[in-house]
């Protein structure tokens, strides 16, 4: 096992690697050029520019300019931002609490009510239960999340006046709050942000659960376990649900990068402080440290959710280990 | 409605926006940084010596009112004297000082630390102190704007607390995240990517400010941004984006009320001079000064500024925006004339021989790119009614959209036919030289008119009244036909009605804010 562990991970390592250097070539291989921008509004002399180009290293080779960014990676400097003037680990630390607490609270939807409400469909299949479950989360599925999020802005936060519209956090709340007043207020804002997200990737989560299930109940194996006078209740979470579960992590290993740096949409109709939005920013602005930064973190993110899942696989089934 | 006022914040603000300012800090607001969030906190925080009047002239020294400076004097025509209150204290209660001045005019001199402020400041040769309260600056020339040059473009910084930094180091300092200033608010924290607290400054000199608290909270989605104020989250909301249905909805709030503000904003479509494909060739349609008077003419402005703005634009006469002070008196723009338009075509030999609805000359289609980017909803849709409008005179408008940064670069490198800019301006005219001027830095179409640059260059340096010498700037450019300027918006922002003595200014929109009153 420990192995195995080694040699993922050092298949790791090299993956990030490459898709570091590739990042880095790819995105000066773009169209548009960070500086060129200050020239439209409010427009900077030729020198002007030329001082700032050589103040962010623009002015120098390619090969130099990654050769500093390494050097700053293995310091943990991963440079200024060009659009914020300030440290990028700095704007990602910023960034990443907002990102986790949205995130996290998606998956943890999923794989609790996701999965929950997919077995139940998968046990109760054909029922009028599984067809209404169906129906819902197919709706769910099929609708835009920047559509329902500004349907559920208007609706719940400014017409019915129940949960703030937008936001992270009440800027009026008193210094002085205590961590429950604090909590229930990050719950109010995180809330429809939470159910904007979760309508579309629950609906994928629950199809995904049924179907596995689906196929894991017809397996003998289960006749055997009900043979034996298990209750339904063991048959169907000790037996079915073990073995149903690798398509479900495998969509975990797919979606935690998404859910972190993929809700740019659902982050910008909610003004929801994360590094979606952030990211998105950075694209458009051509801001090369910052862009760097956030597609280094999702980079990470991919290559950490890929070890996680093979390390779920080889727990849940021993032949993965010992292959 | 107003959850503000109902959580017993009787004297906060939240004002709602869509830009965050990271460092608004004098001096640093540099590059990307110099953006309008940054300079509007910093407003709040940071006293300039004497601010614009209401009617923002920037020439001559009569149209401005005291801040940090008590008064001033001319010596001669080249020295101005400014004498500082001696009320003026910053947030740590050291007074404000010569010393302040001179530090920080020096670093916004340095091209090495503030290159953007280095070029508005370059007509300074020298400031000095004669004593803790006196600053005198010498100019290298007789010009109208001194006054505005020596107080506009920056603020004092405290030198007893940043005199011992690195010049360079400032950016990284602790002075950043806690900024000690003198104006009418102090900071008091910043949660970044949500918003920033202000306090009011119990001892300004100048009076306290009737609202207690500020908070400006960031919504890059102008949908989040509406949303915020109509669920009472927000008092206040700047410039309401078109389409029209967003006013309506706000109108419709007896909480709120709207306050149109001048813009510093103007939009046209400039005319590339030089061709695209071989910037040293004339362009092979728009060199030719028929054909750009004939887009003008074709183009019903009135119209296409009725459809996007409703009443809260105008047609512009020339490249100048409702915050320029100029434009009074300007001459009304040229109203459309499609009949003209196609007269002057087929005069210059443009005609639909080949019955496709596109003009010709000598075998060329009458065919041009409108490039414009894609973030502007604005834009997107005057383009669409643009290019309506010219294909009703034979001419075909290929509209593309592009990413910003491509639109900019390739904007700059002088790589299209036609470019729908908005322009953001500044308060002085003199800014005109950069796109206007045979050599101005940002003249990317490459449009020269010796006639206009001696206009221009005699307009800056008049030190009696240049109204006259600017409108006859105008009037030239406008019959080069470098552009049809289509747009200058009056920018709506939405405010709610616990709040009196509404001011809001065109150049910095929260300056006035210490003036404000609250119901209580």
């Amino acid at each position: 096992m420990r192995r195995w562990l080694l040699d993922r991970t050092a298949q790791a390592a090299v993956t990030l690697a490459i898709a570091i250097t590739l990042l880095f070539v790819l995105m000066r291989a773009a169209p548009g050029d960070p500086l060129s921008r200050l020239q439209g509004d409010r427009p900077l002399s030729r020198e002007e520019i030329a001082s700032l180009r050589e103040r962010y290293g623009l002015d120098q080779p390619l090969l130099t300019q990654f050769g500093a960014f390494v050097g700053g990676l293995t310091r943990g400097d991963l440079g200024v931002s060009i659009e914020y003037g300030r440290p990028v680990t700095s704007l990602l630390a910023e960034r990443l609490p907002a990102t986790l607490q949205l995130g996290g609270a998606v998956i943890l939807l999923n794989f609790t009510l996701g999965l929950w409400l997919g077995v139940r469909q998968a046990v109760r299949r054909g029922s009028r239960e599984d067809r209404w479950l169906t129906v819902v989360s197919l709706g769910g599925y099929a609708t835009p999340s920047f559509w329902l999020g500004l349907v559920l802005a208007w609706l719940v936060g400014v017409k019915w006046g129940v949960l703030p519209p937008a936001g992270h956090s009440d800027p009026l709340l008193d210094s002085g709050a205590g961590f429950m007043e604090r909590t229930v207020d990050l719950l109010r804002h995180l809330a429809l942000p939470v159910l904007t997200l979760s309508a579309v990737t629950i609906a994928a989560t629950m199809r995904h659960q049924r179907n596995a299930m689906l196929d894991v109940l017809r397996h003998p194996f289960m006749l055997t376990a009900r043979a034996k006078g298990l209750s339904e209740r063991a048959v169907t979470w000790r037996h079915a649900w073990r073995n149903a579960l690798f398509p479900v992590v495998t969509l975990f290993g797919l979606w935690l990068p998404i859910l972190v740096t993929g809700s740019v949409f659902v982050e910008a109709v909610f003004a929801w402080p994360g590094l979606g939005s952030l990211a998105a920013a950075a694209v458009g602005h051509r801001d090369y440290p910052l862009l760097m930064g956030a597609a280094l973190l999702a980079a990470v993110l991919v290559v950490a959710a890929s070890l996680l899942t093979d390390l779920v696989y080889a727990l849940l089934d021993p032949r993965v280990r010992l292959s | 409605m107003a959850a503000a006022q109902s959580r017993g914040a009787r004297s906060s603000i939240v004002i709602v926006t869509g830009g965050e300012a990271p460092i608004p800090i004098p001096t640093l607001m540099e590059g990307a940084q110099a953006t309008l969030a940054n300079f509007e906190v910093a407003d709040q925080l940071f006293l300039r010596l004497a601010a614009l009047g209401p009617e923002l002239i920037t020439a001559g020294d009569r149209g401005f009112v005291p801040l940090l400076a008590r008064e001033w004097t001319r010596r001669d025509s080249v020295t101005l004297v400014f004498d500082l209150d001696p009320r003026a204290r910053w947030h740590d209660g050291v007074p404000v000082t010569a010393r302040d001045v001179l530090f920080t005019m020096a670093r916004a001199r340095d091209p090495a630390l503030s290159p953007r402020l280095a070029g508005l400041l370059r007509r300074i040769r020298s400031v000095n102190d004669e004593g803790d309260r006196r600053i005198v600056f010498h100019f290298s020339h007789p010009y109208a704007e001194q006054l505005y040059d020596a107080t506009f473009h920056v603020a004092p910084l405290p030198a007893h607390l940043l005199a011992a930094l690195p010049p360079q180091e400032l950016r990284r300092s602790a002075y950043v995240g806690n900024p000690v200033g003198n104006g009418p608010y102090r900071w008091v924290r910043s949660v970044p990517g949500q918003f920033l607290e202000l306090a009011a400054n119990e001892s300004f000199f100048r009076g306290r400010p009737d609202i207690d608290r500020v908070i400006i909270r960031v919504a890059a989605d102008p949908d989040a941004r509406i949303n915020l104020l109509l669920s009472g989250e927000a008092d206040v909301m700047d410039n309401i984006p078109p389409p029209r249905a967003n006013l309506d909805r706000v109108a419709a709030d007896p909480d709120l009320r709207l306050v149109p503000v001048p813009s510093p904003t103007v939009g046209y479509l400039l005319f590339n001079q030089r061709d695209p494909a071989d910037l040293s060739r004339p362009h092979p349609i728009l060199s030719d000064i028929n054909v750009r008077r004939a887009i003008i003419l074709a183009l019903d402005r009135r119209q296409l500024v009725r459809a996007v703005f409703g009443s809260y634009g105008e047609v512009p006469f020339g490249p100048v925006s409702p915050l320029l002070w100029i434009r009074h008196g300007a001459p009304p723009p040229l109203a459309q004339s499609q009949a003209m338009a196609r007269r002057l075509l087929s005069a210059h030999g443009w005609a639909d021989r080949n019955r496709d609805g596109t003009l010709e000359r000598g075998g060329r289609p009458l065919r041009l790119q409108l490039t414009l980017p894609n973030t502007s909803a604005i834009r997107r849709q005057l383009a669409l009614l643009v290019q309506e409008q010219l294909r009703q005179v034979g001419i075909a408008a290929e509209v593309a959209q592009l990413e910003w940064p491509v639109y900019a670069e390739r904007r700059s490198a002088g790589l299209f036919d036609i470019d729908f800019n908005a322009a953001t301006q500044d308060p002085s005219p003199s800014g005109l030289t950069q796109s206007w001027s045979c050599g101005g830095g940002s003249n990317v179409a490459r449009y020269c008119d010796p006639g206009v640059d001696s206009l221009l260059e005699r307009a800056i340096m008049s030190r009696g009244d240049s109204r006259d010498t600017w409108h006859a700037v105008l009037r030239r450019i406008e019959e080069d036909a470098p552009a049809a300027f289509l747009y200058a918006p009056t920018f709506v922002f939405a405010v709610h009605r616990r709040f009196r003595d509404v001011a809001i200014r065109p150049e910095s929109s929260w300056i006035a804010l210490w003036r404000w009153s609250v119901d209580h």
